[in-house]
């Protein structure tokens, strides 16, 4: 077997050559099967309420199926459907829909964005909500530690907001306190602006 | 019997009145033991940095805080000042409510306090602080050279190892409110001799105190 020693790491670097979406493929069947109805094929979802997960990232999605499965998020549609999907597959969905490409949202109210730039940029100082742009920067492009909000639906973004304050989601503390300082106007003002981002 | 028991009824009731008469000065920084081990400690700058990112939403990026005295500036001060007062604040020893929920034990290690204390007293200050109106500075400087400057220092540089804090480079408008707060016992974790010092201060004397030390060199650092 001499030359499969030669081989052994040449396939494993081919492996590693390969993009995401084709060693997330297994995953296709879920994501076909599962998935996309909610979430599109390619992450974007067109219905506002679904939130959109192409270029989160992939950490950050394995966080929150293990927390749908914990019970520690809980959403009227996705508690269920999680309990379909099998723990062993949230990687693979996680590298199929991290790496896709995000399509922009849509600003519907430039005024109200505009009062949700300052907010996100500053803060309110008054009621201590601390300025988003300090965790989830200024483009809201996010990382492992803090969930991409660029471009994200505005049903979405409040329900989030929502679930926050009132404990549906309690995946982070720092979270749910932001979520129970703002009130519903500067989260409508916010939810607006992260469409444009 | 009784004989017996009355050496220890007077070394318990002695004890009791030790502790009622404590002199304030140990009380303002006493020792307990999470502050105890987060000075310990070796903070770590790189790690610093990314624990300060869910401070920053308020604090600032650079640590420099608001010129509406809003959140102080960070940057530069003593790393042992900031674990005293971020180990106070976690502990209820200074009421900060809107800080604790971004602080507690849920949100920072004791690691975590440590690294952040490293990583902003190694930053720069620039010299951008809010000011105050400049219209007092006289009485102000008379204060601070009576009053502060023995602690605080002749350039408000402070003193790390006394848990003293730097005021050179802090906004106005941050200086003008704890002032008033310490001064009127409400920020419960200050120096007594401190309380003592500006207990007969007027607003106004506060005010012009205050404006003077955010005139302070700075040095950029």
């Amino acid at each position: 077997m001499p030359g499969m020693r030669v081989l052994t790491p040449f396939l494993l670097s081919m492996a590693l050559l390969l993009p995401a979406s084709l060693r997330a493929a297994d995953a296709q069947e879920t994501v076909k099967t599962v998935c996309a109805a909610c979430h599109g094929v390619d992450g974007n979802s067109t219905e506002p309420a679904n939130p959109k997960l192409a270029g989160m990232d992939q950490e950050y999605l394995m966080r929150q199926l293990k927390a749908f499965a914990a019970g520690t998020r809980r959403d009227d549609a996705m508690s269920g459907i999680i309990a379909t999907v099998d723990t062993s597959d949230f990687a693979k969905l996680a590298a199929y829909y991290g790496p896709q490409k995000p399509a922009p949202g849509k600003v519907l109210d430039a005024q109200l964005a505009a009062k949700g730039r300052t907010l996100y940029e500053d803060g309110n100082t008054d009621s201590g909500v601390p300025a988003c742009a300090g965790c989830h920067q200024s483009d809201g492009k996010g990382n492992a530690r803090f969930p991409r909000l660029a471009g994200q639906h505005q049903a979405y973004t409040l329900k989030q907001l929502a679930d926050y304050k009132s404990g549906r989601r309690a995946t982070d503390p720092l979270m749910t306190t932001v979520g129970k300082r703002l009130t519903t106007d500067e989260s409508k003002a916010l939810a607006e602006y992260i469409a444009g981002l | 019997m009784l004989s017996r028991c009355l050496p220890g009824l007077l070394l318990a009731s002695l004890g009791c009145s030790l502790a009622l008469a404590s002199p304030p000065q140990e009380r303002w920084n006493t020792p307990y033991a999470e502050k105890t081990a987060a000075l310990e400690l070796k903070g770590d700058i790189v790690r610093g940095e990314s624990a300060f990112v869910i401070c920053q939403g308020c604090h600032r990026v650079g640590a420099l805080g608001r010129s509406d005295g809003s959140y102080p500036r960070l940057a530069g001060q003593h790393a042992t000042v900031l674990i005293k007062q971020l180990s106070d604040v976690r502990s209820g020893r200074r009421s900060n409510l809107k800080m604790l929920p971004f602080a507690d034990h849920q949100a920072l290690s004791m690691q975590d306090v440590a690294d952040i204390a490293a990583y902003l007293r190694s930053l720069p200050v620039p010299a951008s602080q809010g000011q105050g109106p400049g219209n007092d500075l006289a009485r102000g400087r008379q204060l601070y050279e009576r009053d502060c400057q023995v602690c605080h220092g002749r350039q408000g540089e402070g003193k790390a190892d006394k848990f003293f804090p730097r005021v050179s480079g802090q906004h106005y408008q941050y200086l003008l409110r704890e002032g008033g707060l310490i001064r009127d016992g409400k920020r419960r974790n200050a120096h007594p001799d401190m309380v003592q010092a500006i207990s007969t201060y007027s607003d106004d004397d506060n005010a012009a105190v205050s404006d003077y030390m955010s005139r302070l060199p700075v040095d950029g650092r």
